[in-house]
């Protein structure tokens, strides 16, 4: 009995932890969710492409909103070398994460 | 334990040293789904201590240098410069080159936005009296701060002076490993294996090994160290295996 109940508390965290979308599809209201900025559909689909094949390559993916909108340059900026990331791919990051903090609720 | 051996497990820990930059390991007997970045170069060391203790006891260190290149998004390729050891055994002790090995990674699909992350992997060892072919199918799925991997792999050995033994084994890996903080990771690796020496099974042989590990990651380096214990009773087999790989990006 005890085996079953951590085994259905363990299924319950996974569970939990895979309804979490971590990385949202793009959407066309992210291209112009920013105020008074246009971010292109396809800068979007690359900065997500980017963020789930680079940033795994050290670490998990942290909630988008566990920092703040004008911490995440810096933080991004900081790993950019690590993750072999072009200028370029570094802002295609950080416009689909600040993209998706300014639609999601 | 002899001198001669601790002095190599020293020698062994100052490797890391050496001046080598990548995608950090959480795991030292899995490999993850994911790929280095295109363009990126890193060295890897390896370490491995096996140790058996009773009638058949023996101790053996097998070191590894890896320089890992990232080929494009989805595809790695890798040289073992040489994989040689140490070994130690009442009968004698000595340092062995044993081999030079390739290794190329694919990337099928991606463990955060997919089902499932899948990987293939192929592997080939050429050693003066050692052939080795090994593929794997590496599979990973992250559920936010954990990471689940599991590896099946298939090997086939030719060694000896006319490379007259043969062996295969099929084996087998699952692995957890939870971010405690962006830095540190720690979790569990367990390893289940078949052997058939002359791809016969009548020996039966398996062998399941079961413990701990925890990374660490800092700027352009990183850490890794599992410990391994055997849970069967197989001679010939370690009792105890400790695996440090530690990486730096070039």
């Amino acid at each position: 009995m005890n085996k079953l109940s951590i085994l259905i508390v363990l299924g319950c965290l996974l569970v939990s932890c895979e309804s979490i979308n971590y990385v949202p599809a793009v959407t066309s209201q992210m291209t112009t969710a920013r105020k008074g900025q246009h971010v292109d559909f396809a800068t979007l689909r690359q900065g997500r492409t980017l963020l789930v094949h680079r940033c795994i390559e050290c670490h998990t993916l942290p909630l988008l909103w566990r920092y703040r909108t004008e911490d995440w340059p810096g933080i991004v900026d900081s790993m950019s070398h690590r993750s072999s990331l072009k200028p370029a791919e570094r802002e295609a990051i950080v416009a689909y994460i600040l993209a998706v903090r300014s639609v999601e609720p | 334990m002899k001198p001669t051996l601790r002095v190599v497990i020293f020698v062994a820990a100052l490797l890391p040293v050496l001046p080598s930059f990548g995608g950090a390991r959480h795991f030292t007997f899995l490999y993850e789904a994911n790929t280095s970045a295109p363009g990126s170069l890193e060295l890897e060391n390896w370490v491995t201590w096996r140790h058996a203790a009773g009638p058949g006891r023996f101790d053996q260190v097998d070191f590894r240098h890896e320089l890992e290149y990232g080929i494009t998004e989805k595809f790695q390729g890798s040289i073992y410069l040489a994989d040689w050891f140490y070994e130690s055994d009442p009968e004698h002790s000595g340092f062995t080159y044993s081999d030079t090995a390739i290794e190329l990674i694919y990337n099928l699909t991606n463990p955060i936005v997919d089902p499932v992350g899948l990987s293939i992997y192929g592997e080939l060892r050429v050693g003066d009296r050692l052939i080795e072919l090994e593929s794997k199918l590496i599979s990973q799925k992250n559920f936010g701060p954990l990471i689940l991997v599991y590896n099946a792999t298939l090997e086939s050995v030719w060694e000896g002076s006319d490379l007259a033994e043969r062996e295969g084994e099929f084996s087998q890996a699952l692995g957890a490993s939870y971010e405690i903080s962006p830095r540190v990771s720690a979790g569990i690796e367990l390893l289940h294996e078949f052997v058939f020496p002359e791809w016969r099974d009548t020996e039966q042989i398996r062998n399941f090994f079961i413990g701990p590990n925890v990374s660490y990651r800092r700027g352009n380096w990183f850490l890794t160290i599992t410990a391994l214990a055997q849970a069967t009773d197989t001679q010939d087999e370690p009792d105890f295996q400790l695996r440090t790989i530690f990486g730096i990006g070039l």
